[in-house]
């Protein structure tokens, strides 16, 4: 009798050792977690040559090398003025004078202003340059090219701006690796009503299978 | 050579028969033919093998292909160059799959940005695309979440919301898989057909997955989805440019998720997901690069994980402004 239950219980045994031994793995503690991978992820301070992936093509899309540096040296912005359709506004802004009837053509009536607190809305000329057409302006009386809109944006929206450079606002073009191309603040955001429109989403959820 | 191999199975048969039988020696001989039979056909080299149809060879050969991490480069390139010639005998489409190794120095992360998301699901429709999910049970890998304040567990969000975006007092959250360090999905898997690459993605064999759905049972986020039918792709929608382990056209009854679009990855490009968010909530970037997008979101950010305390270490951090 002895001896038929001798290797049961050692069988037993061996199971209970095995599970105890998986143990630690399935309910691994915070503590474990940092001893792993993050560990090393923290350690890795050597810079890492994006250039070296293969394959990443440039981007077609026309870009400026931006007026800012962020963490890993300098990086590009995409242009925005060849977007602009009435660019470059001195083509019409001069002292030119105009008939009435061109009137509402020539003025910028489809530009719908919702910048700002309801308080206070901000202006055309609180962005726009008001002699230089061309430009934006400041409110330290700078000049700013409209393709580097985020330094006009910035002196307000400061927070938004030290995300967009490190990276944690505003997305890459196409690529993780190669240069450093970035969305610039008006690529996405309408200037004169920054704020996304409410719409339906793109598509809807089914249940999972 | 099919001559004396065919002497060979005679005189299994002849001895079968003259000896005395027992299921063990029935068993051996029967086999020892069936692999004589298919080592013939493998290489082409059995009677009616001249009749037998260009797409039959190659889906045989498909048939004795190997592991994919037990893959010469060689062998990946031959049953790469087999994938797409059966999918031009097929379905007449001219395919590029790629078998792109992981980059050196590279290790992929993610951020989620939950104070940005305003789920438009862009970024679900986007993913659809680019990995030919199957459009007849309406495959996603990405969930959007319509969470209350305060909340921050998915399973108490709505999932199934389909209104003017966004909502006053919500905010959105996306969950799809987080490629974990620890994945819990590789252990489950009875025929090491999921595993994690040397990058951080994880990724499916489809053609060494059982469809066992261990793997589905063991993921703790609900990352993973299963083919129950043959996934339909109209022709015209199909992706062109695939990856043996990411985007290509999966069979019937097997498993599949979220690759960080490893066809895109690996060369360079963000992912489907990032490219499409219309908000830029999205962050994704080399976690071993200390200048990387990521890793300033991981520095500088409030950042967590989902479900930390299960030790799965997830390479996907949700993070606010």
């Amino acid at each position: 009798m002895k001896t038929d239950t001798s290797p049961l219980f050692l069988g037993l045994l061996g199971v209970t050792v095995l599970v105890l031994a998986q143990l630690p793995l399935f309910c691994g503690s915070s503590a474990a977690s940092e001893k792993s991978f993050l560990g090393s992820v923290k350690e890795t301070t050597a810079p890492f040559d994006t250039h070296s992936v293969q394959q990443v093509q440039p981007i077609v899309e026309a870009t400026v090398p931006a007026n800012e540096r962020y963490q890993g040296g300098s990086f590009r912005v995409l242009a925005r003025k060849s977007h602009i359709q009435r660019y470059k506004c001195s083509s019409c802004h001069t002292d030119k004078k105009v008939l009435v009837k061109n009137g509402a053509a020539l003025t910028h009536g489809t530009v719908e202003l919702s910048h700002g607190s309801d308080t206070n809305v901000l202006k055309c000329i609180d962005c726009h340059h008001p002699e230089d057409r061309d430009y934006l302006e400041d409110k330290k009386g700078r000049k700013i090219d409209f393709d580097h809109s985020y330094q006009l944006c910035g002196q307000c929206h400061f927070r938004q701006k030290r995300d967009w450079t490190g990276g944690a606002h505003g997305k890459r073009v196409q690529y993780w690796a190669g240069e450093r191309v970035v969305y610039n603040c008006t690529t996405c955001h309408d200037p004169h009503s920054p704020r996304f429109e409410k719409r339906y989403p793109a598509t809807y959820a089914v249940p999972l299978n | 050579m099919s001559s004396s191999r065919r002497k060979t199975d005679t005189s299994i048969i002849d001895d079968v028969l003259k000896n005395p039988s027992s299921r063990r020696t029935f068993l051996k001989g029967a086999s020892f033919a069936a692999a004589v039979t298919s080592a013939a056909l493998a290489a082409g080299c059995v009677p009616g093998a001249e009749a037998a149809s260009e797409e039959t060879r190659l889906q045989w050969k498909e048939f004795f292909k190997k592991n994919y991490r037990l893959m010469t480069q060689e062998e990946k390139r031959q049953t790469v160059a087999r994938l797409e010639r059966l999918a031009k005998i097929r379905q007449d489409m001219d395919l590029q799959i790629g078998t792109e190794p992981p980059v050196a120095g590279v290790l992929y992360g993610y951020g989620f940005n939950i104070s940005r998301c305003e789920g438009f699901m862009e970024c679900v429709s986007a993913c659809i695309k680019e990995n030919n999910l199957d459009r007849k049970a309406n495959t996603q890998y990405i969930r959007i979440f319509e969470m209350e304040p305060g909340k921050l567990d998915p399973a108490t969000g709505n999932g199934q919301f389909f209104h003017e975006v966004p909502v006053e007092d919500k905010f959105y959250m996306g969950t799809q898989c987080f490629h974990c360090e620890k994945a819990p999905c590789t252990r489950a898997c009875p025929t090491k057909a999921t595993w994690k690459e040397p990058d951080g993605i994880v990724v499916v064999d489809y053609d060494w997955c059982i469809g066992c759905r261990y793997c589905q049972a063991a993921c703790p986020y609900y990352g993973r989805r299963f083919n129950w039918g043959k996934p339909e792709v109209p022709k015209d929608e199909v992706n062109r440019k695939q990856h043996y382990l990411g985007n290509r056209l999966r069979p019937k009854g097997k498993m599949e998720k979220c690759t960080f679009c490893i066809q895109r990855t690996r060369k360079g490009r963000l992912p489907a997901c990032v490219e499409a968010c219309p908000t830029g909530a999205r962050v994704f970037g080399n976690l071993l690069d200390p200048d990387s997008e990521i890793r300033y979101v991981l520095e500088h950010k409030k950042v967590f994980r989902m479900r930390e305390e299960l030790g799965t270490d997830p390479k996907f951090w949700y993070f606010i402004d």
